[in-house]
């Protein structure tokens, strides 16, 4: 009942969150929204019993990755200014895409209606994770670090690109 | 509670974050929604997967987001230093 309960409230503040920054034409107010929409779902983690990766959605998604785009907006002083295109045909056909793809979607999900939560669903601990984080998954675990560290050299040739231009 | 719960969550966040995705022009705000429609099939992979496997592909793919919002924000720092611009209408030629 209890989990129930948090999982519908939890993912009405998600829901929420992401279509209030729909209509949010100030970015940084769309970006705390954002942030109010990851922490509603780490906090839908936390009642399907998934703690580890409520801890990582808080740390990574909220902390981390949310400091970069504030940073972004920070140093990107042309994102305040911008006027919006007035691309109408452009929004209705977005709108229309994002309609099919989401009756495709509960069309889709219209069988799991009978299938019931299942028990591992909630027995899921944490020691079963880095059982398979650092059994079966540890060569993807560990391609992981290849994949970052790849990214931070683009970002940082990227850096270096654009000092060197200016 | 069915497993219709949170998978219905899981596309409705999908959805509007899409919807986000397709119709707003600025760089920063498509890269937040983009984040979101990632978070949101992350939900469904957690939400839907058996258990434990489920959650270590999840949290491989907090680090394949970490990754894209780094690449991605270099990426639009860069275009909006060279075009001065941030509006994806705004921006017509590839050569920076």
């Amino acid at each position: 009942m209890i989990v129930a309960a948090s999982v519908y409230i939890f993912g009405a503040i998600a829901a929420a969150a992401t279509l209030l920054m729909l209509f949010q034409r100030n970015p940084v107010k769309a970006a705390l929204l954002m942030l109010t929409a990851l922490l509603a779902t780490a906090g839908l983690y936390l009642a399907i019993s998934a703690q580890l990766l409520a801890v990582l959605q808080v740390i990574l998604y909220a902390g981390a990755i949310m400091t970069l785009f504030i940073v972004a907006l920070a140093v990107t002083p042309e994102a305040w200014h911008d006027k919006p295109s007035p691309a109408r045909l452009k929004q209705v056909l977005g709108l229309a895409a994002a309609a099919i793809i989401y009756m495709e979607l509960v069309k889709v999900s219209a069988a799991l209606r009978a299938v019931p939560v299942s028990r591992e669903f909630r027995d899921a601990g944490t020691l079963d994770l880095a059982r398979q984080l650092f059994g079966p998954f540890a060569f993807q675990f560990e391609l992981l670090s290849l994949v970052i560290l790849a990214s931070i050299v683009a970002a940082v040739t990227l850096g270096m690109r654009r000092k060197a231009n200016q | 509670m069915t497993m219709h719960a949170p998978a219905f969550i899981s596309f409705f966040l999908f959805a509007v974050a899409a919807a986000g995705f397709l119709t707003c022009g600025n760089l920063v705000r498509m890269l937040m929604f983009l984040e979101l429609m990632l978070n949101a099939a992350n939900i469904a992979l957690v939400a839907l997967g058996p258990a434990p496997q489920s959650q270590s592909y999840a949290v491989m793919l907090f680090a394949i987001a970490a990754a894209e919002a780094g690449v991605g924000l270099a990426l639009i720092i860069t275009l909006a230093s060279v075009f001065k611009t941030l509006e994806a209408g705004n921006i017509k030629e590839l050569k920076g």
